[in-house]
């Protein structure tokens, strides 16, 4: 129901702001880089025309409406999911043993993000409702926390990112953080008033409102700083690397960290009296 | 209320690292395409090869010699020029060190297959040698770090860059044996 407090003027300069990147990923051929990402977008643009064209059939306090936008919504995060796990995979498949690396600690940060969003939410008295809102809040976090953890790890190992998937990112950030901070307040707001819900709607609606508007906003700056990346034509993309044998990490990484070792306890002994 | 505080705080230190990370330079990519090129020179210990100088400049026996000749004031800034010079060469062998560190992630990322463990280790060992160094550094400066220390961590690491050079060596043959082989496939 976000839209019903947002101003129709926000609402028409986001689906412009998503039909100009629609036409950058065509015409700078983005979506053959990131082709995931393209789909978010696109799935973002479709939603916003379903919503409306149901919004305007419908009435925006229908049942209809409710799950359209309730759908839509999932839909996007799904969407938005697949193209967070598009750029952790970005060029880094190609360093195969780093990339098995970086799954693993994904994998680990993604299912204890995902189960303390489940034992929070199953503590509440209304739980599937409070479970929607925690999962909501979760998922930012946890999206915001892997795109981290992806930067950090090639950041040790100096495998940056080109420019335009590093704009990409940084919009993803912008984004999953508004949404994570977004919907802590909601769901603090959504539980605190729940067992007064009647009596305190018009409060409820006030927050939903002013978040819609948050909302929005986070996006509209995520979306100018993607139409930003794609202002100009994409470099070439740099071929893969060539790997070196097997046998030469088994060789040569224990010798490099026995070394590093023996510096670290001749350190040690100099701090010794 | 509480809650809102704590994920505010969590995203603001989110934010602030992610824009930190988003605007670092590329680095190390350099190193690994200058790997790629055979160039590994850049990588091994450097600073060591010029430790027959610097032992020079440390030796006690120049200590004792200065101590019985020439008046207080002088001995303690010689001392004092000295220790300057044990502290730039510690921060040589802190590059040395980072060299050595930057050519195992190097050679991590170019292999189709790494060991978990191995990867802990250095990321481990690299922070406990920046804690170390820094304790060094600080009781350096205060002069509380004999000096002959420092000759025995120099020849250490002079050692490892002998050792480390005869390994790449082993790499290049490798490499060379393996393109060949692409070349002729």
């Amino acid at each position: 129901m976000h839209i019903l407090g947002v101003p129709l003027v926000v609402t028409t300069l986001t689906a412009g702001l998503e039909v100009s990147l629609c036409i950058l990923l065509y015409v700078r051929r983005g979506y053959q880089r990131l082709p995931l990402f393209s789909a978010y977008v696109a799935v973002a643009l479709a939603n916003i025309l379903v919503i409306g064209v149901v919004y305007l059939s419908f009435g925006f306090q229908s049942r209809v409406s409710f799950y359209a936008y309730w759908i839509a919504s999932g839909v996007q995060i799904m969407a938005r999911s697949f193209a967070i796990a598009e750029l952790c995979r970005y060029k880094l498949r190609a360093y195969r043993g780093i990339w098995s690396l970086t799954c693993i600690v994904l994998l680990t940060l993604t299912v204890l993000f995902l189960t303390h969003a489940s034992i929070d939410a199953y503590g509440q008295s209304y739980w599937i409702k409070s479970f929607v809102l925690t999962v909501e809040r979760d998922l930012g976090i946890t999206s915001a926390v892997i795109l981290l953890a992806v930067l950090l790890i090639r950041n040790y190992y100096g495998l940056e990112f080109d420019a335009f998937p590093k704009q990409i990112a940084m919009g993803m950030c912008i984004l999953c953080l508004v949404e994570a901070v977004g919907n802590t307040i909601m769901r603090q707001a959504i539980l605190g008033y729940m067992q007064d819900w009647s009596h305190l709607r018009p409060l409820v609606d006030n927050i939903y409102t002013f978040w819609a508007g948050v909302h929005s906003a986070g996006f509209l700056i995520s979306l100018g700083v993607w139409c930003f990346a794609l202002r100009k034509t994409l470099p070439a993309s740099a071929p893969d690397p060539v790997l070196l044998p097997v046998e030469t990490y088994g060789q040569l990484s224990p010798q490099i960290n026995f070394q590093l070792r023996a510096i670290n306890q001749r350190l040690l002994e100099m701090l010794k009296p | 209320m509480r809650e809102s505080l704590f994920v505010l705080l969590i995203a603001a230190t989110l934010s602030a690292l992610l824009w930190r990370l988003l605007r670092s330079r590329q680095q190390m990519s350099e190193e690994v395409r200058r790997l790629l090129e055979r160039n590994q020179a850049n990588f091994l210990p450097l600073h060591c090869r010029y430790f027959a100088q610097v032992r020079q400049a440390l030796a006690v026996p120049d200590e004792r010699y200065l101590r019985g000749r020439v008046a207080l004031p002088i001995v303690k800034r010689a001392l004092r020029e000295r220790r300057q010079v044990a502290i730039k060469f510690l921060a040589g062998l802190h590059e040395d060190f980072s060299n050595l560190e930057r050519l195992g992630r190097a050679i991590a990322v170019l292999s189709p297959a790494i060991d978990r463990q191995q990867e802990m280790e250095r990321l481990v060992l690299g922070l406990r040698f920046r804690v170390l160094y820094a304790w060094v550094w600080l009781r350096l400066s205060t002069g509380n770090v004999p000096l002959p220390a420092i000759e025995n961590l120099t020849g250490l690491v002079g050692r490892l860059a002998t050792q480390m050079q005869q390994a790449m060596l082993a790499i290049d043959v490798m490499s060379a044996g393996r393109l060949d082989t692409n070349v002729n496939a």
